[in-house]
């Protein structure tokens, strides 16, 4: 977070308000499974109230960039499957801005199709430099 | 690139993977209030659905409504739509011209009977037997109706095409009128504005292509997820509003302090479109974040609604009966919700 005020140790009311619903979700996941996904930018939050969220969620083990049709961020908070994600869009803003409460946010899973995929290029790329060697005159 | 390979597929030839559609679809589900099972749905959905066929028509316009569509830079999360669509044929994108262009159109026809979007934006004339617009020598009206007549379903593409907007200003000497008074039998979405919010637009085609059919819509043929809201509702200067601090000039202490702009003619209150929330250039600004009132773009006839600066409460009058009438036009859509927005909307101008 760019903006983040000096900590003044008191939260916003909104921020709170976020935070307890993230408790409950964060309950509900470690007893049943049940994946939230919490959309900051539909809620009427100022960087301040952001600001003092990201405080309070502080900063996880995992970070990761991503570059998947512009930029994205995906990051975990202090708090184990709960987890923080920023896609930036036009001109680098946040486009999309949202808490995820899962095990592994659905972005980072490789897609089975993309695996197949990619499983087939490397096949070829294993075979190819041997084709090429055997084509192209040593000189 | 086969022609009948899913837009996954085709995507993935570009070393473009399944996460795109994964960060498109969380996109476009907060822009359109989905719930998250739905956005997750709609990735799926999307990777699996074949390139959309659109055939973009303009009529009486300023061509300002495309420039909004196609205002995106470098390849971004905004126009991974450009993917997903196959625009066939667009008179101001297309390289070819002549015969050969309309020979395309009627062969994008033939090969998606039944599937195909129809864009339109512009109005359309019908004075004179409509030669106030021909293209390839036919009138607006012959080649709308000849295009849409297969189509899936049509998209009015801002204030023109939806509701006549700016040629169908009085005294409208073309006789120019909205897409719905013409097509009468296939789905026909409105996504005005002057011009329309880029997202509305492309967040609109995606919905259509994911889930084969048609977004909720308001009592004026409105997707309801970009048009649900009044911009007084969700404006940030709103608590000015509730204060009673009012700018009573544009340069005065109060249009420099950020104040309300109601009492110079600012039709926030009437006016239901998503400029307060998505904005516009990236969520960087929108005309009331400039200081100007809003004018009511994307409302019927909002050229004649007695003035830009007049403020609503000057202009009960003649506001009450045009809604009136254009709430007559909507109709077509045929929705349920219209009466609770219509009333919602009567009590907003008698207030």
């Amino acid at each position: 977070m760019n903006s983040v005020s000096p900590m003044t140790g008191e939260a916003t009311p909104l921020a709170l308000a976020v935070l307890s619903e993230i408790a409950t979700a964060l309950a509900r996941l470690a007893e049943t499974g049940e994946e939230t996904t919490i959309d900051l930018k539909s809620l009427p939050l100022s960087p301040d109230d952001l600001a003092r969220l990201g405080e309070l969620l502080g900063e996880g083990e995992v970070r990761c960039d991503l570059e998947v049709a512009g930029r994205s961020e995906v990051r975990e908070t202090g708090f184990s499957g709960v987890w923080w994600i920023r896609h930036l869009g036009l001109g680098d803003e946040v486009a999309l801005e949202e808490i995820a409460i899962t095990f592994v946010p659905e972005i980072l899973h490789a897609h089975p199709d993309d695996v197949a995929r990619a499983a087939r290029r490397l096949a070829e790329a294993v075979t190819a430099p041997l084709a090429d060697e055997e084509e192209t005159p040593r000189g | 690139m086969a022609e009948f390979a899913t837009l996954g597929e085709r995507l993935a030839e570009h070393g473009i993977s399944r996460r795109a559609f994964v960060k498109y679809a969380s996109y476009l589900g907060s822009l359109m209030a989905l719930a998250p099972e739905v956005s997750r749905s709609m990735a799926a959905e999307l990777a699996k659905a074949r390139r959309q066929s659109v055939i973009w028509l303009s009529f009486q316009e300023c061509t300002g409504c495309t420039e909004s569509i196609t205002r995106s830079y470098s390849p971004t999360l905004e126009d991974l739509i450009f993917d997903f669509i196959s625009l066939d044929y667009h008179e101001t994108l297309m390289a070819a011209s002549g015969e050969g262009i309309e020979h395309a159109r009627k062969e994008a026809m033939a090969a998606n009977k039944g599937k195909y979007i129809v864009a339109v934006d512009g109005s359309i004339p019908l004075k004179d037997g409509g030669i106030y617009s021909t293209s390839a020598g036919q009138s607006n009206l012959a080649i709308l109706e000849e295009t849409c007549k297969d189509a899936f379903a049509v998209i009015s593409i801002g204030t023109c095409a939806a509701f006549g907007g700016i040629p169908k200003a009085k005294p409208n000497p073309t006789g120019a009128v909205s897409v719905a008074d013409i097509i009468k039998d296939k789905p026909i979405i409105n996504i005005p504005g002057c011009p329309p919010i880029p997202e509305a637009m492309t967040g609109t085609i995606a919905y259509l292509l994911a889930f084969g059919k048609v977004p909720e819509l308001d009592h004026l043929g409105r997707p309801k997820a970009f048009f649900g809201d009044n911009i007084h509702d969700r404006c940030y200067r709103r608590p000015f509003y509730e204060r009673g601090q009012f700018a009573k000039s544009f340069d005065d202490e109060g249009a420099r302090a950020g104040w309300c702009l109601y009492e110079v003619g600012c039709k926030g209150p009437v006016t239901y479109n998503a400029c307060a929330t998505t904005k516009w250039n990236g969520g960087v600004s929108f005309p009331i974040q400039s200081g100007h009132g809003c004018l009511g773009c994307s409302e019927p006839d909002f050229w004649d609604k007695g003035g830009f600066y007049v403020p609503l409460s000057g202009s009960v009058g003649p506001t009450a009966k045009l809604v009136g009438g254009a709430a007559i036009a909507g109709a077509v859509a045929g929705l349920a919700a219209a009466a609770v927005a219509r009333h919602r909307k009567s009590s907003l101008n008698k207030g």
